[in-house]
C-alpha cells in the first residue's frame, strides 16, 4: 500500500491532476507573497518541478505540504514588493435586484474601486490570509498551514482586515 | 491616514466590543460560522451592510491569468532533460578530476621508465630504492617504478655500472644474460654478441644461456657468441669508463672501434685488412689523439681525419 501511495505522484496523470488542484492557490499564494506575477510563477514552477523530481520520495499525501514548504523557503533576490493588482470578474451577479436604481451601477463601481484601495492598504500578512479565504476560497486551517501560523491567528489576522476594510471603505465615503 | 492614527481607531473598536477581541467575531461571520444571537446583533449593527458588500464584492476578485498548461508542460519537460543538478553536476568534475589523478599516478608508477645517455656522454640516476646506475654513452635501461622494492628488474641495453643498495635481489637482464645480486658495485657491459660483467663489490651472479658463474670482488667474465673468453681479474673498485678510461681485455679490433666511436660520438670508417688480432689494454676516453695513436700502432694503420667527426683508418 505504502509503496503504491510513494509511486503515485510519479505517474504523469497523478500529478498533472495534483498540479491542477493546486497551481492556481500556490501561485496566487506567492503573489500575494511577492506582489510580483513573474515572480510567482518562477517560484510555482520551481517548487512543481522539485516536487515531481522528488516524487518518489514524496508520498503523495505530504504532497501539498512539501509543495507549500519548497515555496515558503524559496528566498529570492526580492524585488522590492510591488502592487497586488486584482481585477474583478466580469459576469458579477447583480448583489439585490430589488434595489436597482439608476444611480446603482455607478454607486456599486464606486464600491468596488474603494475595495480595491482598501485592500491596497492593508498589512501584508492580513491581506495574504483575506485574499487566500475570498479569492482561493481556502479555510483558515489550510492559511494557517500554508503560512505556518495558528488557526487563531489566521482568525485575528482576517478579523482585523474585515475591520480595517470598513475604516477604509467609510473613510473615502 | 497616518498610521498611528489608524491604529488608535481600531484600538478604540476594540474596546467598544471587547467580545470581539477574543472572538473575532468578524472572521468567523466572513468564514459562516456566525449564529443565533451572535448573528442576530451582528446583522442589526450598522456596520453589517458595508460588511456585507466586502464580503460580496471580494469574492468576485481574480488575480491576474496565467498560462497553467504551458506551466505543466515546462515542468515534465523539466525532469526529462534537466535532471542534472548541481550536486551531480559537481560529482561528475570530481570523478573526472580523480580518474586523471589516478591515471596520472598509474602512469607514473606503471609505465616503463627508460633512461638513456647519448653517444660521447654518461649518465647518472637513481633507482627508487637510491642504488645509483651509470650508463655509459649510447645506453639505455628501462625499469618500472611501480613495486620497485620488491621487485629490483632492469632492463640494459649497452653499459652500465651499479651501485646496489642492499635489499631484494637486483636483477640486470640483457638480451644475453641475466645477472643478479644483493647488494654490490658491478658493471655490465652488452655489446654486439659479446657481454662483460665486472664485479667491484659483494657478490653478483651471472647467468649466460646455461651457465652461472658467481663474480666476487675483482673479478670478471667475458662471453661473446656463445662461449667464455676470459674470467680475468681487476684490482679497480670501479669501471675505468669512469674515469674516462676503457680497458679492454682480449678485444677485437671492431669492437674497440666501435666503442671508441660511442665514446668521442664520431664515426670511424676501417679501411685496413680483416684481423683477429685482439688487444687489451687501456684507452683514454678524453683524448681522442692517443686512442688513435695506440690502436694504430698495435694494429700498424694510417690515421686520416677527414673532419672533426669522421676518421678513416687504413
Amino acid at each position: 500500500m505504502k509503496s503504491k501511495s510513494l509511486s503515485g505522484i510519479c505517474e504523469e496523470l497523478i500529478f498533472s491532476n495534483f498540479f491542477k488542484s493546486h497551481v492556481k492557490a500556490l501561485r496566487n499564494f506567492m503573489y500575494y507573497k511577492f506582489g510580483n506575477a513573474e515572480q510567482a510563477e518562477d517560484v510555482t514552477q520551481e517548487a512543481f518541478i522539485k516536487l515531481w523530481e522528488n516524487c518518489e520520495k514524496v508520498p503523495l499525501d505530504k504532497a501539498k505540504s512539501y509543495l507549500y514548504t519548497i515555496a515558503n523557503n524559496t528566498t529570492l533576490n526580492q524585488i522590492a514588493h510591488q502592487k497586488v493588482v486584482l481585477e474583478y470578474a466580469k459576469a458579477a451577479p447583480k448583489q439585490d435586484k430589488t434595489f436597482e436604481s439608476p444611480d446603482y451601477h455607478l454607486e456599486e463601481n464606486e464600491f468596488k474601486v474603494k475595495l480595491q484601495k482598501a485592500i491596497d492598504k492593508l498589512t501584508e500578512g492580513q491581506r495574504t490570509c483575506f485574499l487566500m479565504h475570498r479569492i482561493d476560497g481556502k479555510k483558515y486551517s489550510e492559511i494557517a498551514d500554508a503560512l505556518g501560523i495558528s488557526v487563531k491567528a489566521v482568525e485575528k489576522r482576517m478579523h482585523l482586515a474585515l475591520l480595517e476594510l470598513r475604516k477604509e471603505i467609510e473613510y473615502f465615503k | 491616514m497616518s498610521i498611528l492614527s489608524r491604529v488608535f481607531e481600531i484600538q478604540t473598536v476594540l474596546d467598544k466590543n471587547p467580545i470581539m477581541e477574543e472572538n473575532y467575531t468578524l472572521a468567523k461571520w466572513l468564514n459562516n460560522e456566525l449564529e443565533g444571537e451572535e448573528l442576530k446583533a451582528f446583522e442589526a449593527s450598522d456596520d453589517f451592510a458595508v460588511y456585507q458588500k466586502i464580503k460580496h464584492y471580494s469574492a468576485e476578485l481574480k488575480t491576474p491569468d496565467f498560462d497553467d498548461d504551458k506551466m505543466l508542460q515546462n515542468i515534465l519537460k523539466a525532469k526529462k532533460s534537466n535532471k542534472i543538478s548541481i550536486q551531480k553536476v559537481f560529482l561528475r568534475i570530481a570523478a573526472v578530476l580523480i580518474i586523471g589523478f589516478g591515471i596520472t599516478l598509474a602512469v607514473k608508477n606503471f609505465a616503463n621508465f627508460t633512461e638513456f645517455s647519448a653517444n660521447g656522454a654518461t649518465t647518472e640516476f637513481l633507482l627508487p630504492d637510491n642504488s645509483t646506475v651509470l650508463l655509459n654513452s649510447g645506453s639505455s635501461v628501462e625499469y618500472k617504478k611501480w613495486n620497485w622494492n620488491n621487485e629490483r628488474k632492469l632492463k640494459l641495453d649497452g653499459e652500465a655500472f651499479f651501485k646496489v643498495a642492499k635489499g631484494k635481489k637486483f636483477e640486470v637482464a640483457t638480451d644475453l644474460g641475466k645477472v643478479s645480486v644483493l647488494g654490490t658495485q658491478f658493471n655490465v657491459k652488452n655489446r654486439n654478441k659479446r657481454l662483460d660483467v665486472s664485479c667491484y663489490e659483494g657478490k653478483v651472479q651471472v647467468n649466460y644461456q646455461n651457465q652461472q658463474i658467481i663474480l666476487t670482488k675483482g673479478m670478471m667474465v667475458s662471453f661473446e657468441n656463445g662461449t667464455q673468453i676470459n674470467a680475468g681479474q681487476t684490482d679497480q673498485l670501479a669501471p675505468e669508463w669512469l674515469q674516462k678510461e676503457v680497458n679492454f681485455s682480449k678485444e677485437n679490433l671492431q669492437a674497440i672501434l666501435d666503442e671508441i666511436s660511442r665514446q668521442y660520438n664520431i664515426e670511424i670508417e676501417y679501411k685496413g685488412k680483416l684481423t683477429n688480432q685482439t688487444f687489451s689494454g687501456t684507452i683514454p676516453m678524453n683524448d681522442l689523439d692517443v686512442a688513435l695513436e695506440i690502436i694504430a700502432t698495435t694494429y700498424h694503420l694510417n690515421v686520416s681525419k677527414l673532419s672533426d667527426s669522421n676518421i678513416v683508418l687504413q
